[in-house]
């Protein structure tokens, strides 16, 4: 049954894409309903998961069959494992949330389609990493998670801020990628092979390697890019530019989350050394601290639940670093809580935005009147943030200083900064229930511009059923216990039986909890006072360091970028010219003058000597010195035509019977066109001065004769048997057809012919391009600069 | 250039050749043509319509545009190559179809021809491209 299923996993990914690219088809039918006839894919995916889950065994996860063989060993092929449905079913699950409420947050837009097509295509390439058997297939997932995400960031593109912030993702997770496919191509060399099921089903590991340092750095810089963690963590709060469905979506089960579940893909190939221990708790401690803490200063209200994202995130890269049992259960656990929590909270923030116009919790108080469901919903969340009975979060922080307790020797780093982390957490959530629903910093109620009651029940739903199945997991956390020890199992290549419940008795991880909620509320009391000491350091931090560091380099980079490229692409044609045949011409002469080249005409058996091809070879040369010294233009047009006729008929004389109809073809056409242009245009000009005319006559001859010398030297090569009989004999047998060169075009070398078309595809377009371009400046008037 | 039996010509002159270049396409496989030489002569054959009876003219007998024609000429050999390859055979494996008609004459119809056809209309809508662009900048007609 399972193994029948899995077949069907291509398909909805496939689907996803399918869906995605014929958005601009179907927006046109779909039109205003269009986000809601997209959910239902990802719905689908959602509902097959859930009912495949029961069917999993122990061991053994059914892969299919690999398609789209680019490259030997490099292809698609899907893995069915507990981790990846529990990462498959998040990211649907979320996805359908998502697009049920952008089917009313995004009505307002423009170019709504463009946005649908952005975020299905996140949407299915997140889909196939997380389901990704072949590494390679897995990398090139990621980076169209990287490149969807630049465009959906970047979705409102009239705005610098929202371009600048794009960029930014996209060169600092682009970096990761890179550093990605370095360590996967190592692990493949090293493996034998790019398959994870291989991998796994040997035991295969690293650890011995020679290569394992580089390939763990290699990883830790793809996670921590990915991922949003310290250093590169400032890529993330500028990626708030996005569309809040984007934001919603990207935190919560997606994009970082890429990281976390590459962490825990590798756990059993790279991991359990002192390196991941020590560099992973090192960074996620750092980036858990922090993160909370710059959230602290922070006003705009998706931009604190940006940082408090950081900070989850480093909370679960701890945990993948202490990678014991306990701690690998914890950050799976913890993955579902923050994604439950996180995209129903920036929905909620969407919905206020919508509501009142302003996301400044300064500014906001009182929404509970207007917003009733959003506020339940969002306060539920809120409680799961702060880690408070009873929703899923409790647990999910109980099992963390659980797992952190446990062992020894990183309980005294990591538990006083997870402690410190979800203090901070405990005091946000308890700000924001203040400033939002309460009594904020201003008076009086915020007045709305819609109230709950004018939304549709699709945009009020993600928000809702999010904060909800948060709590209903939370008292009934059985039902997850399947979930997370098969995902366990596949993490750490050992099964765990998992029991989760919210009572655990009294231990130490609840004496840690009750500390840091007393913690939370002592640190909620004096927030003014902290306040502006955490918005000074975010500024010395934001000075000193990365971003602005990072900002500098780029734009260095594209200053120097820019000058080079003056210097390299002035725009004369002649000069392109002179270059490329100057050089070429050095090269050469380079080469005959060298001790080990040089030029040599040994005997050989020539030709033998034929009257119409020296007849023919004469009279090219006389129409080209005709065309070259010739005063009208019309005569030394003609003149090339005679020359190119010329050629065509020394192919004809040598049997390329093809390419000398082509040729015939070609000169024709080209002799319409300079005929055509050339009545148009006005009398002669003389544009050369006889010096220039000298030193191109001297380069093209000198060009000219070294073309020949190295014909000759060609010729000399003797290849044991012509490639030609190779085809010859093949092509009726193999390809049905007579005429050789057809056959190697269409079939034998195909590759190469579709290089040629699109290059001619491109030249034409180009052409096209410039032509429409000069018309219209023609009607806007001389001189001015058309950009 | 107003000149009625030009005109007449002209049209005659161009479903000849359109004709020519099917002929030439489809006997690309055993003698000397295919979709370059095919494309190239079709192409020529609107040239000549357009010089005499003018851009528009062609405009509106070719219906779509010379870069749809391009594309769609893409598609179609980049499709041709990808078909093995979700068939599980290295990418741009040809795949024959064999038929028999009339029980004496073999038919062979597969990617390569298909891949043809692709060319075919590259070259012609690249070739038509340049040429309707030049003319409208000069103003042909």
């Amino acid at each position: 049954m399972i193994e029948t299923a899995v077949r069907l996993l291509p398909l909805f990914i496939g689907l996803l894409f399918l869906a995605g690219l014929s958005v601009p088809l179907t927006h046109r039918i779909a039109g205003k309903r269009l986000g809601l006839y997209l959910s239902l894919f990802p719905l689908l995916l959602f509902l097959s998961l859930l009912l495949l889950f029961p069917l999993f065994k122990e061991s053994g996860a059914p892969v299919t069959p690999g398609f789209f063989e680019l490259v030997e060993s490099v292809n698609f092929s899907f893995r069915l494992d507990g981790l990846s449905v529990v990462f498959g079913m998040m990211i649907s699950g979320i996805g359908f949330f998502v697009l049920l409420y952008s089917a009313y947050y995004m009505a307002g837009y423009d170019r709504q389609s463009h946005f649908y097509l952005y975020l299905m295509l996140f949407m299915g390439a997140m889909t196939g990493l997380v389901f990704a058997d072949n590494l390679i297939a897995l990398f090139i997932f990621w980076e169209i998670t990287s490149v969807t995400s630049f465009l959906l960031i970047g979705f409102n593109h009239d705005s610098s801020k929202s371009r600048q912030a794009a960029l930014q993702s996209l060169l600092i997770t682009g970096f990761g990628g890179l550093c990605l496919l370095f360590a996967i191509i190592l692990t493949g060399e090293a493996s034998g092979t790019y398959r994870l099921s291989e991998m796994l089903a040997s035991g295969f590991s690293l650890r011995g390697d020679a290569s394992y340092n580089l390939v763990f750095v290699l990883v830790l810089i793809a996670v921590t890019t990915k991922s949003a963690q310290f250093p590169f963590h400032f890529w993330l709060p500028g990626a708030m530019q996005a569309p809040t469905p984007v934001s919603s979506y990207l935190h919560s089960a997606t994009m970082v989350n890429a990281g976390i579940f590459l962490l825990l893909r590798v756990n059993p190939i790279l991991g359990d050394t002192a390196l991941w221990q020590i560099s992973l708790i090192f960074t996620g401690g750092i980036t858990m601290f922090l993160g909370a803490l710059f959230s602290l200063g922070q006003n705009d209200l998706k931009r604190i639940l940006a940082f408090t994202t950081i900070s989850a995130l480093g909370t679960m890269v701890i945990l993948i670093g202490i990678d014991t049992v306990q701690s690998i259960k914890a950050a799976i656990l913890f993955f579902i809580v923050h994604a439950l929590y996180k995209g129903g909270l920036f929905m909620m923030a969407g919905i206020i935005d919508k509501s009142t116009g302003t996301r400044d919790v300064t500014v906001l108080s009182k929404l509970g009147r207007g917003l009733p469901m959003t506020s339940l919903a969002g306060l539920l969340a809120l409680i799961s943030m702060a880690g408070l009975p009873p929703m899923l979060g409790f647990i999910g922080k109980e099992l963390i200083y659980e797992a952190k307790l446990e062992t020894a020797i990183v309980s005294w780093v990591a538990l006083p900064l997870g402690i410190g982390a979800n203090m901070i957490m405990v005091a946000i959530s308890i700000t924001l229930v203040k400033d939002l629903f309460i009594t904020g910093s201003a008076t009086g109620a915020t007045p709305l511009k819609y109230r709950e009651s004018q939304y549709p029940w699709y945009f009020m739903a993600g928000t809702a059923v999010l904060a909800i199945s948060g709590l209903i997991l939370g008292l009934v956390p059985g039902v997850l216990d399947l979930m997370v020890g098969h995902a366990l199992g596949w993490s750490l290549n050992s099964y765990g039986e998992v029991h989760l419940s919210i009572w655990h008795g009294f231990n130490k991880a609840l004496v840690a909890s009750i500390i840091t909620v007393l913690l939370g509320i002592t640190l909620f009391r004096y927030r003014t006072r902290v306040k502006p000491v955490v918005v000074s350091l975010i500024a010395w931090f934001d000075k000193m360091f990365l971003p602005e560091l990072f900002a500098s380099a780029i734009s260095k980079f594209m200053s120097v970028a820019a000058s080079n490229t003056k210097r390299l692409q002035h725009g004369y044609h002649r000069f392109y010219l002179i270059t490329f045949f100057v050089v070429i011409l050095l090269l050469l002469l380079i080469y005959f003058l060298s001790p080990g080249g040089g030029v040599a005409f040994p005997d050989r058996q020539y030709t033998p000597f034929r009257l119409n091809v020296v007849l023919m070879l004469f009279i090219s040369s006389l129409a080209v010195l005709f065309a070259v010294f010739s005063k009208g233009r019309l005569s030394a047009i003609l003149a090339m035509g005679v020359v190119g006729y010329g050629i065509a008929m020394l192919y004809l004389f040598f049997g390329a019977i093809d390419i000398s109809i082509t040729q015939f073809l070609i000169e024709t056409i080209l002799m319409v066109l300079f005929v055509m242009v050339v009545i148009k245009l006005p009398r002669f000009a003389v544009l050369s001065t006889p010096g220039s005319r000298l030193r191109d006559g001297i380069i093209s001859v000198a060009f000219g004769a070294v073309v020949t010398i190295v014909l000759l030297n060609v010729r000399l090569i003797d290849l044991n048997e012509p490639v030609s009989t190779f085809y010859a004999e093949r092509a009726y047998i193999e390809s049905f057809g007579r005429n050789i060169v057809n056959v190697i075009h269409v079939d034998f070398r195909p590759l190469d012919i579709v290089g040629e078309i699109t290059v001619l595809t491109l030249s034409a377009v180009g052409v096209y391009a410039l032509f429409n371009i000069k018309v219209k400046r023609a009607s806007k008037g001389v001189g001015e600069e058309e950009r | 250039m107003k000149n009625i039996i030009l005109e007449k010509i002209a049209g005659f002159f161009l479903v000849l050749m359109l004709l020519f270049s099917v002929i030439i396409f489809i006997r690309g496989h055993n003698n000397p043509g295919g979709g370059f030489i095919g494309g190239t002569v079709a192409a020529v054959g609107f040239i000549f319509y357009g010089i005499i009876h003018g851009v528009e003219r062609v405009k509106r007998l070719v219906r779509i545009t010379t870069i749809e024609m391009m594309g769609a000429g893409l598609l179609m050999g980049i499709t041709a190559l990808s078909i093995s390859s979700f068939a599980g055979m290295e990418p741009a494996t040809a795949i024959w179809f064999e038929f028999t008609l009339f029980n004496s004459f073999d038919l062979h119809l597969g990617t390569p021809l298909l891949f043809d056809a692709g060319i075919y209309f590259v070259v012609t809508g690249a070739y038509l491209s340049i040429i309707i662009s030049v003319m409208e900048v000069l103003k042909w007609n």
